[in-house]
């Protein structure tokens, strides 16, 4: 009886190499077209609107009379309670940040066996 | 020099770069087609029609493709889900079975020669073997891989393979091409 290495040897070269013979250009011919913009084009769309938002924001709250009110406001709050919001915010950014990188990083989620 | 499957994934995410695509088709037609035919019992028109079919839902879902696995391992997975829902369709419709299949089969009706011999044994054994078989012998995907194109355990995997390889080699045998 055959040994396994020579029985897969065998099995591989019963299967010859399949020849394109046009079968890329079908499958190329069928794929749905524009089916989004390229990315250049996307991140120009998205830092356009944000451009706009911030001028139209900027102008309707009289020439930016809300934000320095606001800095105003902020710089009168006591410091301690200015440091815990600020903590406050770093934890949460950390939070997204660490799963964000667990979900890009497939052996840390198999190692975790988290699954956001 | 040549790029990478990743590199050219890279670019289809990128700017859906079709002729990066046409590249990992170019590169993997032959492989998933191959696949395919074994499992469809070398019906080679719907072998290439299910081929057409992965190749597509590959492009579409190409997002979901996260790198975790090799490409080729990622297409042989879309290309068997593809088969696998043929087969039940055609199963409601027309109500031919594995089992059956093999009944109308007639193992001294074998072609002369080593390869159809091992094509004929290969297409006798039942469907979760044969795939195992082809995948790993042929293919040559790590039980692992397989394990993962399959949704079954690895365990599983490992046990298709070996009764699958003992009955080719009892068949070959009894053939006597060695």
């Amino acid at each position: 009886m055959i040994d396994d290495e020579t029985l897969d040897l065998q099995l591989r070269e019963a299967v010859p190499y399949i020849n394109d013979d046009g079968f890329t250009s079908r499958v190329i011919a069928m794929l749905p077209v524009g089916r989004r913009e390229p990315q250049w084009l996307r991140a120009m769309i998205v830092v356009g609107l944000a451009l706009i938002g911030t001028g139209m924001a900027y102008f309707l709250s009289g020439g930016g009379s809300l934000v320095r009110q606001g800095m105003v406001q902020i710089a009168d709050f006591p410091i301690w309670l200015l440091l815990v919001f600020a903590f406050g915010c770093g934890l949460v950014v950390g939070a997204f940040a660490v799963i964000f990188a667990i979900r890009k990083t497939p052996e840390v989620r198999n190692l975790t066996r988290l699954d956001f | 020099m040549e790029l990478t499957d990743a590199d050219l994934v890279a670019r289809v995410l990128a700017d859906d770069d079709q002729h990066a695509f046409g590249e990992l088709v170019r590169r993997h037609q032959s492989s998933v087609r191959g696949l395919l035919r074994q499992l469809t019992r070398t019906d080679i028109a719907l072998a290439d029609d299910l081929a057409q079919e992965a190749f597509l839902r590959a492009y579409k879902n190409i997002r979901s493709f996260r790198g975790e696995a090799r490409f080729s391992t990622w297409l042989y997975r879309i290309a068997y889900n593809c088969f696998r829902e043929d087969a039940r369709r055609r199963k409601e419709l027309v109500g031919v079975d594995e089992e059956q299949w093999q009944a109308e089969q007639d193992p001294n009706t074998v072609d002369p020669g080593l390869r159809h011999d091992l094509m004929h044994a290969l297409s006798l054994l039942p469907l979760h073997e044969r795939t195992a078989v082809v995948l790993c012998c042929q293919n040559g995907l790590s039980h692992d891989e397989a394990s993962r194109v399959l949704e079954i355990p690895l365990g599983t995997v490992k046990t298709n393979v070996l009764r699958g390889r003992e009955k080719l080699k009892r068949t070959l045998a009894a053939w006597g091409p060695n």
